[in-house]
């Protein structure tokens, strides 16, 4: 998913880019009056404005069912592990999950804020959420692919933050 | 060329503020861009720093860059609201007093004492199993907490300067350019320049962020006093964001306001104060104080509806600046036979990245985005680009704007090479963090899992690349002003002949 992003990402940037070449090359050309060039400006831009709101609106109502919050409640019976993260370990995280296994992890902090990000077997980032004193988040994740699994603080968390890991496996 | 200065006639503090400010803030981030980059050669395996060497370095460049880049913007709106009106320069001076004076405590706290929380300090990290001394935490509070002072002051100052001159705040608003058009042309009444309206947003939303700011900063400084005080560290985190996403976030909005005066003067166009053009700064007005949600959203514990406002608040807040202004600026170049010069063309790029790292933000405000991103590189990528791809560019393009106006325009070769390596170099750099980022490369790491090592090498050889663009640039800007301090001398020797005054066309 990250790649298709990056992708996605690239396409977009160029195409931003060739937007303002286009206009910079285009100031070589014969000169125009501003007024005129408002004329026609402002005529298009009431579309770029319509079609960016509709972008944005249809944007924020298709991403809102891929929302990572109580999502644990709606899909059936999910096994629970608690989790405690610490300067700079994971307590309590179990060294195998079984395949398929449909599991939600209780994440708390014991002393200052973590993160808690579960990479896949191809290291990439599968789901995360942020490990805070006081509370407890409930991450939901589904184990359909067998094999090494990583678990990264992605919240800084002092001198120790870049070598808190921790690894299980499904089987 | 004689004297083309837009400067307002007669006023010395004004330009003598602005160069204070700017040069104190360019000469702070070109130093911190330094850093940076060692910390990308660490990354890359091409340099050894200690742990805690690093994390001090990390949380330094962090703190000091938003200081040295926001003090560019402050100096600058603080001209260009000079010249439209009075303000006491000794009010001027002390706030750069104040974040001079903040600046030197961090600097303190961070590098003798090693204060290292990054700059996000947050709740109770600072205070938890500290490796530094217990007095550098309290330096570094406070440290922010005078640069956030002086930013009141600022805030306090510009507002009360634009309340004034436009008649409250319906007037510094635009009410009436939109509601009672014709009304207001029949009254006389001038409606605010352009470059008024992110001086007015944005000192206005600056109350609120300093408010946040000021707050925690106390609640912080009685947790150091007096351990037992206990605070909530959901509520800290969000005063942490309100307060640092805000003052990140309106760099890019001061910086603005020197395109807004220096673009019309190299396309000879107006850049007007109309109806959309106020309804899209309302916009960022309201958009800019709610967006900040979007950096708590794996925070599972955080109210759900609130994560609705963030990613909500997040998409519309793009919009004013896609259809307002940077389509107002494409459109101000368009066929204008604008004059290309270092100034007109850093203000132009500046346009071009701010979309660029608007759309990598975007994605990332995206909440199921988010998920595969917060806290990954991808989170510094998009804030170098507007950092360094925006900002920094048009700080730089005002610089030149101003010493193109008496020293005239760089040559043909100077112009591609500056930009080449600039450019370039700064494009290498983003796309190094935006790569590791979807590689899932975490951020904050003095030592990354792979592909971050290798990235890092790509990353630290765009910036020497852009670090070596910007000496170019440096030396050229000497060239440029020192030729315009002779013009002037010459100039002052045919005295009585009419000062020529209009645009760098
Ligand atoms: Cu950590």
């Amino acid at each position: 998913m990250q790649s298709r992003i990056l992708v996605s990402y690239s396409v977009l940037a160029a195409a931003v880019l060739a937007v303002f070449l286009v206009v910079a090359l285009a100031s070589r050309g014969p000169v125009e009056a501003q007024a005129a060039v408002q004329a026609r400006g402002y005529a298009i831009r009431r579309w770029w404005f319509l079609l960016l709101v509709a972008v944005f609106a249809v944007g924020f109502a298709v991403t809102i069912p891929f929302f990572p919050y109580g999502k644990a409640q709606a899909a059936g019976e999910p096994a629970h592990v608690p989790v405690t993260a610490r300067q700079f370990s994971f307590d309590d995280l179990p060294g195998v999950i079984p395949l398929g296994a449909h599991v939600v992890f209780d994440v708390t902090a014991a002393d200052v804020n973590h993160g808690f990000a579960v990479y896949d077997p191809h290291e990439a980032l599968i789901g995360q959420v942020q490990a805070m004193p006081g509370y407890v988040n409930h991450l939901e994740l589904t184990f359909d692919e067998p094999g090494q699994y990583t678990v990264r603080c992605l919240e800084y968390c002092g001198l120790g933050h870049p070598v808190m890991q921790a690894k299980f496996e499904v089987r | 060329m004689a004297t083309m200065s837009i400067d307002a006639p007669g006023d010395r503090s004004g330009p003598r503020m602005m160069r204070l400010y700017l040069t104190s803030g360019l000469g702070l981030a070109g130093v911190l861009m330094l850093a940076g980059l060692s910390m990308r050669m660490v990354q890359a395996g091409w340099l050894h720093l200690g742990t805690l060497d690093f994390y001090s370095l990390l949380t330094l460049h962090g703190a000091g860059m938003i200081t040295a880049l926001l003090l560019c913007g402050m100096g600058g709106i603080w001209y260009l609201v000079r010249r439209e009106t009075p303000m006491n320069a000794a009010l001027g001076y002390w706030t750069y007093g104040l974040i001079l004076a903040g600046v030197v405590l961090v600097l303190i706290a961070t590098m003798v004492g090693k204060f290292a929380t990054a700059w996000t300090f947050l709740y109770p990290l600072p205070f938890v199993n500290p490796v530094w001394p217990w007095w550098s935490t309290g330096a570094f509070l406070i440290g922010i907490m005078l640069i956030t002072a002086g930013w009141t002051v600022w805030s306090l100052q510009i507002l009360e300067a634009l309340l004034r001159t436009y008649g409250g705040l319906r007037g510094a608003l635009a009410w009436d350019v939109v509601f009672h058009p014709a009304a207001f042309k029949a009254s006389g009444r001038k409606a605010p320049p352009a470059q008024m309206l992110p001086a007015l947003v944005i000192s206005f939303d600056g109350l609120f962020m300093s408010s946040a700011g000021m707050l925690l900063g106390a609640a912080l400084l009685v947790h150091w006093v007096d351990p037992t005080v206990p605070l909530d560290p959901l509520w800290a985190k969000n005063l942490t964001y309100f307060f640092g996403h805000d003052i990140a976030n309106f760099i890019i909005y001061l910086l603005l306001a020197f395109v807004y005066v220096g673009l019309p003067r190299y396309t000879n166009r107006e850049w007007k104060t109309s109806a959309v053009f106020a309804i899209g700064w309302w916009g960022t007005l309201l958009f800019l104080l709610i967006a900040y949600f979007h950096h708590l959203y794996m925070d599972f514990a955080q109210p759900v509806g609130v994560q609705y406002v963030g990613e909500f608040a997040s998409y519309f807040s793009a919009i004013p600046v896609a259809v307002v202004t940077v389509y107002g600026g494409l459109l101000l170049v368009w066929r204008s036979g604008i004059r290309w010069s270092l100034g007109s063309i850093f203000m132009y790029a500046g346009m071009a990245g701010w979309i660029v790292g608007g759309v990598g933000g975007l994605l990332d405000s995206s909440v199921p985005f988010n998920v595969r991103f917060h806290n990954t590189l991808w989170v510094p990528a998009h804030f170098h680009n507007y950092l360094l791809g925006a900002s920094l560019f048009f700080a730089l393009g005002w610089v030149f704007h101003r010493v193109e106006e008496r020293g005239g325009r760089s040559s043909i070769a100077t112009r591609w090479l500056v930009g080449a390596t600039v450019f370039g170099g700064a494009a290498l750099f983003i796309a190094s963090f935006y790569v590791a980022g979807a590689a899932g490369v975490p951020r904050r790491y003095s030592i990354e899992p792979d592909p971050g090592p290798l990235l890092a090498r790509t990353g630290s050889i765009g910036a020497i690349v852009l670090l070596c663009g910007l000496i170019v640039a440096l030396v050229e800007g000497l060239r440029l002003w020192r030729a315009g301090q002779r013009a002037g001398q010459r100039a002052g020797q045919r005295a009585g002949e009419p000062a020529e005054r209009g645009s760098l066309r």
